[in-house]
């Protein structure tokens, strides 16, 4: 019964993975002699393995640059994601009229649209003659910044794509916290902000990491948004890779960078399992 | 080189039998035609929808009006789909010595073909108009394709806030510096015309010489040149729109649409369009540096070395480097003559006087312009 599937991975992603990473290590020969011979500067050897590509790709100071505006944005991005998709969620579970249905309805949108779209929107809206910037002007704000075509636009897109699949997550999760708890807190004379902090956010563990790890793991591989709204360097680790992948001709530099990126995104995963695996065995122990 | 070799190979062991086939279809077609006493010629092209248009709609049609008993039959690949059989078909047919039933071919199978052996080599055509076609087109296809149309770089500028715009390379960078903020371009990864600004600015420090072998070859020795207008380009960063690059050409379209830019450089057919559709305002106007002038590219024709009735061939491919059919050229597809403009007419003159492009200045060849791509990315923004 597992076969199949587990086949179906084994050759779809297990057997690209692993002649990729070959490739990062300097071996040309068998699935990847193809690339190989099309490629631009690379590190091959036809013995043993070597790590002159992932030195070239670490030693090069750009990419080092453009691994920590991946990893600030990425952050950054998390962080208000998480706190937003919470306000809201909680502002749903705990209001139920006209305008939390309408601000329910409203937080979604953005799942509708295409991150192209959205991507060429925010750099509009932000642009030295954008929306913002003339309403800051109009309100005597004169030296408001420009945003767009900076990292701050490029995070401001990515909370945008990603804040829906937050609420979505939050607000399915604060539901499924049974009313009786709530209403017993309050009844024991608890305040609002302490039901929160003591039954609905212990509640709502796993899916305040699950909207954290996603969210991180989306905006790692990235590449719409900071195509599209991003400064020209240093930009985020998926734009890097694409203009290695066909604009230098330098795929095996691309794999390298993939894999970094492939590593930091294992960290972000390991949380997610961490956290599922500490709530099924405390789940074990309380039933 | 050797990618292309053995993909060939393999693709002649694949599709031998399938050539045999068609050359019988296209014998016996042929026997039709000959019993009408005409001549028939196979064109087979592969792009967009506008190469479609001009072959069917306005080369093809005008040519049988003016040569009665020459008939030509066309064959579109949209998107060139078919372009990797069509590829194996002929490099079967060429090998065995047959007729590929295809004569002409237009489309980005074409350097293949003419790196890979499989044409006619120009010196041998018979077509007089040939000679008004700039000859370092030809030195990237190892003289086996005739280039037929071009789109080359150019300067667009906003007539509103722009007089007189730079007539050389120096004086716009002259202009950029004293109007900060007004000028960018795309990042040469992303898009043709920023890399030929950056280019063009770097091919100003070069010596012809070694210009000359970055063009024609793949010399990464020669790289250290770069380095010396890589740092002008550099220190440009701060005189630029944002001090930002965008990504695209399409970009730098829209920011001269918006009023942001003032000056920027853009394709000539991706610009002439835009201002036909009114993308662009006609505010907007084009004109061409020289000192060196912006790159350009050219779309080539081939001729198999297999092709039937070569001498009513050439007359057509004649036809279509004469003023009249690149005429069409600009007019259907905003196109660029592939021929020099003191040969076209009054009004192409005048369209073209101030992009003066008589010359379509080529690029770097193709794995010296990724790493010059690579470089810039590392040493400008």
């Amino acid at each position: 019964m597992v076969l199949p599937p587990v086949a179906v991975v084994a050759v779809f992603i297990g057997f690209p993975v692993g002649a990729a990473i070959a490739y990062t290590l300097g071996r040309a020969g068998g699935p990847n002699s193809t690339v190989a011979l099309l490629a631009q500067r690379q590190h091959i050897v036809h013995h043993g393995v070597t790590t002159a590509a992932y030195r070239e790709v670490l030693g090069n100071p750009h990419v080092r640059a453009d691994l920590w505006a991946t990893v600030w944005v990425t952050l950054v991005t998390i962080v208000v994601v998480v706190l937003l998709s919470w306000a809201i969620g909680l502002y749903l579970r705990l209001s139920d009229t006209r305008i939390s249905r309408i601000v329910s309805a409203l937080s979604v949108i953005p799942l509708f649209i295409p991150v192209v779209i959205a991507s060429y929107a925010i750099l509009t809206f932000y642009a030295s003659q954008g929306f913002i910037k003339t309403l800051a002007y109009h309100l005597g704000w004169h030296s408001f910044p420009t945003l767009g075509y900076t990292l701050t636009a490029v995070a401001i897109g990515e909370i945008w794509v990603n804040v829906p699949f937050g609420v979505l997550m939050m607000s399915s999760g604060l539901n499924s916290v049974p009313n009786a708890l709530i209403e017993a807190a309050r009844d024991s004379g608890a305040s609002l902000p302490r039901t929160v902090r003591s039954v609905l956010l212990p509640m709502n563990v796993i899916p305040t990491v699950i909207v954290a790890t996603f969210t991180g793991i989306y905006v790692l591989g990235s590449f719409t948004v900071p195509y599209l709204t991003g400064p020209s360097a240093p930009n985020l680790m998926g734009v890097s890779m694409a203009n290695f992948f066909s604009a230098f001709n330098q795929p095996q530099q691309a794999e390298v960078m993939a894999m970094i990126v492939f590593v930091l995104a294992v960290g972000i995963g390991t949380i997610y399992v961490w956290a599922n695996v500490r709530a099924s065995k405390r789940a074990s122990i309380t039933s | 080189m050797k990618a292309r070799l053995l993909a060939i190979t393999v693709a002649v062991l694949v599709f031998v039998p399938a050539a045999y086939s068609a050359v019988d279809a296209g014998g016996s077609m042929h026997a039709v035609k000959k019993a009408n006493a005409g001549t028939t010629i196979v064109v087979y092209a592969s792009g967009d929808v506008n190469v479609q248009n001009l072959w069917q709609n306005n080369i093809i049609p005008n040519f049988e009006k003016t040569n009665k008993g020459i008939y030509v039959k066309f064959v579109f690949s949209e998107h060139g789909t078919q372009d990797g059989t069509t590829l194996a078909r002929i490099g079967a047919a060429v090998k065995g010595r047959h007729w590929p039933g295809i004569d002409l071919v237009d489309g980005g199978l074409v350097t293949t073909m003419a790196l890979a052996g499989l044409d006619q080599p120009v010196s041998k055509a018979t077509a007089p108009n040939i000679k008004r076609v700039n000859p370092d087109l030809l030195v990237p296809v190892k003289g086996a394709a005739i280039p037929y149309r071009g789109s080359s770089v150019v300067l667009a500028y906003d007539s509103n806030h722009v007089k007189s715009p730079p007539k050389t390379l120096q004086g716009l960078l002259d202009w950029i510096k004293a109007n900060p903020g007004k000028f960018t371009y795309n990042s040469p990864n992303s898009g043709g015309s920023g890399y030929s600004f950056a280019e063009t600015v770097v091919d100003s420090f070069l010596s012809p010489s070694v210009e000359k072998q970055m063009v024609n070859g793949y010399v990464p020795d020669l790289e250290s040149n770069w380095k010396q207008g890589l740092d002008y380009l550099h220190s440009l960063n701060k005189y630029m729109f944002q001090g930002v690059y965008p990504n695209g050409n399409a970009a730098v379209l829209n920011l001269l649409a918006q009023g942001q830019l003032w000056m920027a450089p853009v394709w000539s057919d991706q610009s002439l369009s835009a201002l036909k559709s009114g993308q662009l305002g006609s505010n907007i106007k084009l004109t061409q540096i020289s000192n060196p002038s912006f790159t350009g590219g050219a779309a080539y024709l081939a001729v198999p070395k297999t092709a039937k009735h070569k001498k009513v061939l050439y007359k057509f491919v004649n036809y279509i480097l004469s003023p009249t059919a690149q005429q069409m050229i600009v007019d259907v597809m905003s196109g660029f003559p592939a021929i020099d403009v003191k040969y076209m007419g009054d009004s192409i003159k005048q369209k073209f006087q101030d992009v003066s492009a008589n010359t379509l200045r080529p690029t770097y060849s193709t794995k010296m312009g990724n790493d010059f791509k690579a470089q810039w990315q590392q040493t400008v923004p």
